[in-house]
């Protein structure tokens, strides 16, 4: 075949969006990403189980029992982001992989912007797997439309920031061994002040420690909603850190990514 | 306009210097081999090139593209990295679309064009196993379809052959000449095989601790590296004497005298080459013999080989 029956086409798609339909395709056919959503789908039957069995027994109300496998999602969603995101570019590196995307005319961004979005993915599939569990626990007290839409809003802007924040590990760790395990060190001491007692969590310190922890202050704002059934207007401060931790996060992984996906000692272009 | 440009390009990684002050030229449509002992710097030369490294010091050019615009080099260029790593889940056929599609081709003609680099490389019974499958071998012919999906105009293979047997280093070596015969394209082969550089190089960069130590043809090379010119023949044993005698009175023989008390065996030291090729002092000596009527059973020449020019370079250095 002549040389010039394939001369460098100008490009169709943008990289980062090939970037995109690779990294799905690898993460849900063949992948990890079926197999961590029906892990998560088993573990959500287990409590949408014990949930439904207490509320017929009256121990928890409807809108708790919502709200509690609203939570649940968006722990395991967006912890799934974080791992997914956490590997991508240590995980290449230590698979000799990366090499090969770095000799590609792809911008070190768009490596970054495709990987991040494909992490994703696994937030987004944990929320699709909710759906029928918050339909049947919430079924006639008005709370599913509601909590789909608490749970879109705040598990996407957290879902972003951890896999923002799995991306940076991933971009400056020697391993992935060692991104994955910084990853979720950093994932479970923000989670920690969930612990505290209720009467640490009291005052303007315990009130300070959850607002600027963005899960602790997401995971409030969807319980001020769902279970005290408060408007979305009315404790929207409680947003604030969810939104910079997602806005601040995304900019800086997608910037860095275009400095350090690299070999050490790399180009940085 | 020149391949590859390289002008005093040096990288440190902290303390170790991998490459220092590397200055060569390569001319379009060239195969140059890049040899040296382990640790000599080749790979960092060639990820340099590439873009893969940035260096510390220096300058170059590829395709007449400056160093300062990276992506565009990276358009024109072909690798076969070292000890590439392969995603184990993808089919060849896959990983081969989605590079082509990384350098801008749409997914049809992505398609097409996996499909005509897996014929090329005789793997196109195997482009819908998963890569996890394939054989290093496999592995490698893969490699090389990947730094061909661009049509590159100049190639960079780092160790193609490296962990094969001799079956599959002579597949692979089969399979550059053969690509590199019909795409007219410039090569750099690094290499610790000195065989495959006399096989299919026109030229040959020697790097030993980070520097150029030689950079010429092979005979070049070889004849630059003072070796001592020495050869060992076998003859039937009965015309070991008829044989030692003929050499004597040969111009450019030194000295002859039987191997080691082997009847049969001889060595010989040839006359310093004094600008005359190699090829030609074996050739006066043979002819020699067989003016004496000696028939000789094998001639092996010692010193002249790139082997021996590689060891001299590197050792003292």
């Amino acid at each position: 075949m002549a040389a010039s029956e394939h001369a460098a086409p100008s490009p169709a798609t943008p990289g980062w969006l090939v970037v995109v339909g690779q990294e799905l395709r690898d993460l849900w056919v063949g992948g990890r990403g079926l197999l961590l959503t029906l892990a998560f789908s088993v573990l959500l039957s287990l409590i949408a189980y014990l949930v439904a069995t207490n509320t017929d027994l009256n121990f928890l109300e409807q809108r708790e029992a919502v709200g509690l496998v609203l939570q649940v999602t968006i722990a395991v969603g967006s912890l799934l982001a974080l791992l997914a995101a956490a590997d991508a570019v240590s995980g290449e590196r230590e698979r000799g992989t990366l090499e090969n995307l770095l000799l590609t005319p792809v911008s070190r961004l768009e490596l970054g912007v495709g990987k991040l979005l494909a992490a994703l993915s696994l937030w987004f599939a944990a929320l699709a797997v909710a759906v029928p569990y918050v339909w049947y626990l919430g079924r006639g007290v008005d709370v599913v439309d509601e909590a789909l839409a608490a749970g879109i809003v705040v598990g996407t802007l957290l879902a972003v920031f951890l896999a923002s924040l799995g991306l940076i590990l991933s971009l400056f760790a020697a391993s992935n061994r060692i991104s994955l395990a910084l990853g979720l060190f950093i994932l479970l001491a923000l989670y920690a002040p969930t612990q505290l007692p209720t009467s640490a969590r009291r005052g303007w310190a315990g009130d300070l420690l959850l607002r600027i922890n963005p899960l602790t202050a997401g995971e409030h704002y969807v319980g001020r909603i769902l279970v005290d059934a408060h408007s979305w207007s009315e404790d929207l401060s409680w947003l604030v850190s969810p939104v910079l931790g997602a806005v601040l996060f995304a900019a800086a992984a997608i910037a860095l990514s275009g400095r350090f996906i690299r070999l050490p000692g790399g180009f940085a272009r | 306009m020149t391949a590859v440009e390289a002008r005093g390009i040096a990288k440190r990684y902290r303390s170790l210097v991998a490459v220092r002050d590397l200055s060569f030229s390569v001319e379009p449509g060239e195969i140059v081999g890049v040899v040296g002992p382990n640790g000599a710097g080749k790979t960092t030369a060639i990820r340099v090139l590439t873009t893969i490294l940035e260096p510390t010091r220096g300058t170059f050019s590829v395709a007449g593209v400056p160093a300062a615009r990276p992506t565009e080099i990276r358009r024109l260029i072909g690798v076969l990295p070292e000890s590439s790593g392969y995603p184990e889940r993808q089919t060849g056929r896959e990983f081969l679309t989605y590079h082509a599609r990384l350098f801008g081709h749409s997914r049809p003609s992505a398609r097409a064009r996996a499909d005509e680099l897996l014929r090329e490389v005789g793997l196109a019974e195997r482009g819908s196993s998963l890569i996890g499958a394939y054989s290093r071998g496999m592995r490698q012919r893969l490699g090389i379809a990947r730094a061909l999906v661009n049509e590159p105009r100049v190639l960079f293979l780092d160790e193609p052959t490296l962990g094969l047997d001799p079956a599959g280093q002579r597949q692979i070596l089969a399979t550059i000449r053969r690509v590199v015969g019909e795409r007219g394209a410039t090569v750099l082969l690094s290499t610790h095989l000195l065989a495959e550089v006399e096989e299919i190089c026109s030229r040959v960069l020697i790097l030993n601790k980070g520097r150029l130590v030689a950079d010429g043809t092979v005979a070049e090379v070889a004849r630059r590296a003072g070796a001592p010119r020495s050869a060992r023949l076998r003859v039937p044993s009965t015309e070991t004497e008829r044989a030692a005698a003929a050499l004597s009175r040969a111009p450019v023989v030194e000295h002859a005298e039987v191997s080691g008390g082997q009847l049969g065996w001889l060595s010989l030291t040839l006359v310093e080459a004094d600008g005359r090729a190699p090829d030609d002092l074996v050739r006066d000596a043979l002819t020699a013999l067989i003016d004496a009527g000696v028939p000789v059973l094998s001639f092996e020449l010692e010193g002249a080989r790139l082997s021996d020019a590689f060891l001299a370079m590197t050792e003292a250095g």
